[in-house]
């Protein structure tokens, strides 16, 4: 395959000025939508609203009817027309020298019109566009609140601000997380939606994500990658700098079929893609629940010095759900207190908590009892990790331990979350711990599954370094 | 679709590789097959492009000793053959007891020429325990290969064969990579020994 030119998608990602074509006075518009999301959102740029038809404002946003009438230079034109109008619209674009594109409408390659699709790459090629889509929600960017996704506010919560960017073929899963993310303590530094990725596609995307300081964390929905050679020089050096989290559609697509060898039938295409994400480093989910899960252990922890994880626990019985989970992961064990390590928890611990992992705190532990033995276990030189469960239904358990964990937090020197598992009052304390930078999971499972995550990938550092 | 090499010539690109397969030759008679024998076991199969599961479809025969089981299986053989020409007959020494596995490459129109290393023999489909890179692997790689088999510590004799095994995966990508008309390639069975292995079979697609 040809290399090809490399797209700056930084106008699209923090533009000075928008234009929004197909804007609509029809609040049931997916222009309508966007622009209203725009005003919505606080967008601080200049903002343009573009209709061939309309003369009066809409939104209180003056109309031109041609992008070519602006006399600013747009950074980020939104086109958001029938299929068959993009063409005439993105060359527009082109002679006003517009420097990006986000093509939300549909009705290209995805049903059959890829001569269409073929026709506006090639305008957006000849006139230097990078162009996003088409057939996509586009991009969100909650810093420079660039929101070209039509789905109106009162459906989708917002993320707050954070690192972790999150990169989608698919709108529908796109959304989706984006929603559950709004109720997690990580925030979103940006968002795309890349559709049928007709120029720009996920290497560009991921390009630009690796080069951003504001993204700490990667991850990634692929149903297919286009450029197989550039893909993999990209994910060797991406993830040596941050991490890269991916879930992968099409585990039960029918191999090749009548395969005649052996090899041939057993790795097709979703197997080598597979093999290409474990050979670069790549964080594999298999859900759109592990993608959370490893979002927020990415965006919370550096990887451990090691896989031994030390269990503090107020609740017997989750604490040895937790033994088990981390028991069950390949390369996660459970921590050999050291001698000074028990003689220390000797001495501060009642009588009736047994002195081993998991550490059973007993259901009235409160704030210092947590802190006694967080520090302890924090200088334990045969622990890397920190397993803290916290069961806020027990008598001890309630914000002071909460804290007491965030205080901790602060000054420990390896990775340390917390598993809490519970309706509304456990929520509130998880929103309290994770805004005081303590990532909380919601299951054993969930949390030894990130933290095996965050082990292999920092052991993948490691070995190419 | 693509053609199947000869199997000698297969072989020759093999132990350029210092990839070690067991002696085989065709045997064109009984007798032919009784005088490469010399007095020790062997094993006669079918080769033919139309037939992928030669041992399901019982053209394998293996522990022949003596002119009466050779000259009888390599009757069988022919018999069942039949609906399957053109094809040759191969015979080839009985390999030491081991643990079969499979050594694969693909020629994938994304990412290149892919290595595999599996359970192998009558197992890879019903355990389908494998693990893929993309070529050329590093000794890291092939090291992450085998401990991403659930049967890793089983093949590799709980690390006593281990570097046997990644030197073999490092070869079987070297050679991917350097004959870029290969499009497939199996060795399936590898019995693989404590210090020691041989590769029983070859296909390799052009």
């Amino acid at each position: 395959m040809v290399s090809r030119k490399k797209f700056d998608l930084g106008p699209m990602l923090k533009p000075k000025s928008v234009a929004v074509i197909g804007a609509s006075h029809d609040s049931e518009k997916v222009g309508h939508i966007i622009l209203q999301n725009y005003i919505n959102g606080g967008y601080s740029g200049r903002l343009y609203a573009v209709n061939k038809d309309a003369s009066s404002k809409i939104l209180g946003i003056d109309v031109y009817t041609s992008i070519m009438k602006i006399k600013d230079r747009i950074d980020l034109a939104v086109i958001a027309i029938p299929a068959q109008m993009v063409p005439e619209a993105l060359e527009e674009c082109g002679k006003a020298k517009v420097k990006t594109a986000v093509v939300v409408s549909g009705g290209f390659s995805e049903v059959g019109e890829t001569e269409l699709q073929n026709e506006i790459v090639r305008i957006a090629d000849r006139y230097g566009i990078a162009m996003l889509g088409p057939n996509c929600l586009g991009v969100m960017d909650p810093r420079s609140r660039v929101d070209t996704l039509f789905l109106p506010t009162y459906k989708l919560s917002k993320a707050q601000i954070g690192g972790v960017s999150f990169v989608a073929q698919s709108g529908a899963v796109g959304s989706t997380v984006l929603d559950l993310i709004s109720g997690e303590g990580f925030g979103l530094s940006k968002f795309f939606s890349y559709g049928n990725a007709a120029q720009v596609d996920e290497v560009d995307i991921l390009e630009y994500l690796m080069n951003d300081d504001e993204t700490k964390v990667i991850v990634m929905y692929i149903e297919g990658i286009k450029r197989g050679k550039e893909f993999i020089e990209i994910a060797k050096k991406i993830t040596k700098i941050k991490p890269v989290i991916v879930l992968k559609a099409g585990k039960t697509a029918a191999g090749a079929s009548a395969a005649h060898s052996h090899t041939a039938s057993l790795a097709g295409s979703y197997e080598a893609h597979d093999a290409v994400f474990r050979q670069f480093g790549f964080v594999i989910a298999n859900d759109i629940s592990e993608l959370i899960y490893y979002s927020k252990i990415f965006a919370y922890e550096s990887e451990p010095s090691g896989g031994r994880v030390a269990i503090i626990t107020n609740g017997g019985g989750t604490g040895v759900l937790t033994a088990d989970a981390v028991s069950s992961t390949k390369h996660l064990t459970l921590a050999e207190f050291s001698g000074a390590t028990k003689k220390i928890l000797t001495a501060s611990m009642p009588k009736l908590v047994n002195i081993r992992n998991p550490l059973d705190l007993a259901g009235d532990a409160d704030s210092k009892r947590y802190g006694d033995a967080i520090a302890a276990v924090a200088g334990d030189q045969n622990t890397d990790i920190i397993a803290v469960i916290v069961l806020f239904q027990t008598p001890g358990a309630d914000s002071e331990v909460a804290a007491e964990l965030i205080k901790i937090k602060q000054t420990a020197n390896k990775p340390m979350i917390v598993i809490s598992i519970g309706s509304e009052y456990t929520q509130m304390h998880k929103i309290m711990m994770e805004s005081g930078g303590v990532p909380v999971f919601d299951s054993p499972l969930s949390a030894a599954t990130a933290l095996e995550g965050l082990l292999d990938y920092g052991n993948y550092k490691k070995a190419v370094a | 679709m693509f053609m199947q090499m000869e199997y000698f010539k297969a072989k020759k690109i093999l132990d350029k590789y210092g990839i070690r397969s067991i002696d085989s030759a065709y045997v064109d008679s009984f007798e032919e097959a009784v005088g490469f024998s010399a007095g020790k076991p062997i094993v006669l199969k079918v080769i033919s492009d139309k037939e992928l599961h030669k041992s399901k479809a019982g053209l394998v025969k293996t522990g022949l000793a003596g002119r009466e089981s050779i000259s009888k299986a390599y009757t069988e053989l022919k018999k069942k053959a039949e609906h399957i020409k053109p094809y040759k007959i191969i015979a080839q020494k009985m390999a030491e007891n081991g643990i079969e596995i499979i050594l694969g490459g693909r020629d994938d129109p994304q990412f290149g020429k892919l290595v595999l290393i599996g359970l192998g023999g009558i197992y890879v489909e019903a355990f389908r325990d494998f693990a893929i890179r993309v070529c050329p692997i590093s000794r890291y790689d092939a090291r992450e290969m085998i401990a991403q088999l659930r049967s890793g510590g089983v093949i590799s004799y709980k690390g006593k064969s281990e570097k046997m095994l990644e030197d073999m995966l490092l070869k079987v990508s070297s050679l991917l990579v350097d004959n870029q008309d290969i499009k497939e390639l199996d060795l399936n069975p590898a019995i693989i020994r404590e210090t020691s292995y041989d590769v029983v079979d070859i296909r390799v697609l052009v």
